[in-house]
């Protein structure tokens, strides 16, 4: 059933997001074209395609996070919910479904996103010493690094799709929330979303300090200083830990009011 | 005959509204029943709950002897009182997407219907009128082979001519160990077809009898008890 899910979620998402991208990819061209063609002084052509490249270059986020929302709200709470639950399968698959591909669309926007970038300026960055400025660094931290190094990465990959699900749950358990509600559903969905932020940002900071304390040095100097050390690897996995315990928190908050406190309007 | 659906002290608050209270029936299997009463009675909200898309305040409901869930869901084919369509899809898409789900799914008989009632299966769900969304989900409902239909208003908005064909699409496809509910308020035009009717006033039930027995011992039809029990 879940693989099904995912069939559906993916269908009812990609005619959303292919032809932005394709539209974001094309306009980036055709700004690297104007701008690459216009004589110069004449920069009004340029600065409108550039304001157009931007325009929809955010609009790419903005419709990353809307689509996120509406998928679960609309799909899921309003009158599409009827036929969701009537569906025969079990309510976590729902959730986990909707998750995974509000999570594969963000990525992929973030990789279109690089890809115009690298479009519209890979002249500047390939020219005028920017590209050393860039590069040489990542070499560099590769030669001194080596496996230990891959590994870092890995890990830091693996923190960001963590916090990236554990943000993406945030919203679907300050929506299930506020559906407990008789009324004003929405309003409390807010107040629930910056209730429980405050409360994992709070839960956060004292969960670095102990931990910082623990290691007796400075938690936050870890970070900055970027060490290798072991101190790093156990830093970064107790950030994986965290964000990991807090979406099974927010996915059981979730959960238990869909399958246990549903009641469409 | 077997139990199909089961109330037992079942009772829905929305805040300090009663919707249901107390409800206890017992329907047996292989029966067409209309589910009657007048707006706001709590037929939906008893609909509903079988349905598992409310929670309900306190009792208990049973489908064939399970608990509302993943089994339950397998074998209740419901229409919804709304329009529960969503506007990206085409009719086959949706056709589609009921096969994948319902293994009790029958493709080809959606497909007769929808050219029975002169809806394009390439439509956009977008574009359609509200009564031939009607139309196309009491299609896809209807082509299920399920144990129980639990239809919310069937015919609340489509016009006469659609209704007897509905009805009697109603009739002829369901088989004899199916169950069939059907709630409305209109009550002259299903008449000829039910077996049994349940009357709902205020959350309660009132009445839970065959249609042979409202005639045999009121010397009324249907509608005309109704009338008189649901006096204003």
């Amino acid at each position: 059933m879940l693989s099904k899910l995912l069939k559906y979620e993916i269908k009812a998402t990609v005619r959303i997001f292919l032809p932005l991208y394709v539209v974001l990819l094309v306009i980036a061209a055709i700004n690297k074209g104007i701008s690459a063609l216009s004589p110069n002084g004449v920069k009004v052509p340029e600065v409108i395609s550039t304001i157009i490249y931007g325009m929809i270059l955010v609009g790419i986020f903005v419709m990353t996070l809307v689509v996120m929302i509406q998928r679960f709200y609309k799909n899921l709470l309003s009158d599409e919910g009827y036929l969701s639950f009537t569906l025969p399968t079990k309510t976590w698959k729902h959730i986990v479904s909707k998750l995974l591909i509000a999570m594969m669309w963000t990525v992929a926007s973030g990789i279109i996103a690089i890809a115009s970038i690298i479009i519209v300026a890979y002249d500047k960055i390939f020219a005028n010493g920017i590209q050393s400025a860039l590069f040489d660094p990542i070499e560099k931290y590769f030669s001194d690094y080596g496996i230990t190094g891959v590994i870092f990465i890995l890990e830091a990959l693996l923190a960001m799709v963590i916090c990236l699900a554990s943000s993406i749950l945030l919203v679907y358990a300050s929506i299930a929330i506020g559906h407990l509600f008789n009324r004003h559903r929405i309003l409390l969905s807010l107040g629930a979303f910056m209730a429980l932020s405050t409360v994992s940002q709070i839960i956060f900071a004292i969960a670095g300090i102990a931990f910082g304390k623990a290691l007796q040095t400075d938690y936050f100097g870890i970070n900055n200083n970027f060490s290798l050390d072991p101190t790093a690897h156990i830093t970064m996995w107790c950030g994986i830990i965290f964000f990991g315990l807090l979406s099974a928190g927010y996915f059981a908050i979730t959960n238990y009011i869909l399958s246990r406190r549903l009641n469409l309007e | 005959m077997s139990s199909i659906l089961e109330c037992n002290g079942l009772t829905k608050n929305f805040g300090n509204k009663t919707a249901l209270s107390d409800f206890n029936l017992n329907i047996e299997s292989g029966r067409i029943i209309g589910l009657l009463g007048p707006n706001g009675s709590g037929k939906t909200t008893l609909i509903k709950l079988v349905n598992n898309l409310l929670t309900p305040t306190s009792g208990e409901i049973r489908v064939a002897g399970m608990k509302p869930g993943v089994e339950t869901k397998k074998i209740i084919s419901y229409l919804p009182e709304k329009t529960y369509l969503n506007d990206w899809m085409r009719v086959h898409q949706i056709i589609e997407l009921f096969t994948d789900f319902y293994e009790d799914f029958k493709p080809e008989r959606a497909y007769d219907m929808l050219k029975r009632l002169n809806i394009d299966a390439n439509d956009s769900l977008k574009t359609m009128s509200k009564g031939t969304k009607e139309k196309v989900q009491l299609i896809l409902v209807m082509s299920r082979e399920a144990k129980l239909y639990l239809l919310d208003e069937p015919i609340g908005g489509v016009d006469p001519a659609a209704r007897d064909y509905i009805l009697s699409t109603i009739i002829s496809n369901y088989k004899e160990d199916a169950t069939i509910v059907i709630s409305t308020h209109l009550i002259t035009d299903i008449e000829k077809v039910l077996d049994h009717v349940i009357f709902i006033n205020n959350g309660k039930l009132v009445l839970s009898s065959s249609v042979d027995e409202i005639r045999d011992e009121n010397g009324k039809s249907v509608d005309a008890l109704f009338r008189e029990v649901f006096r204003c």
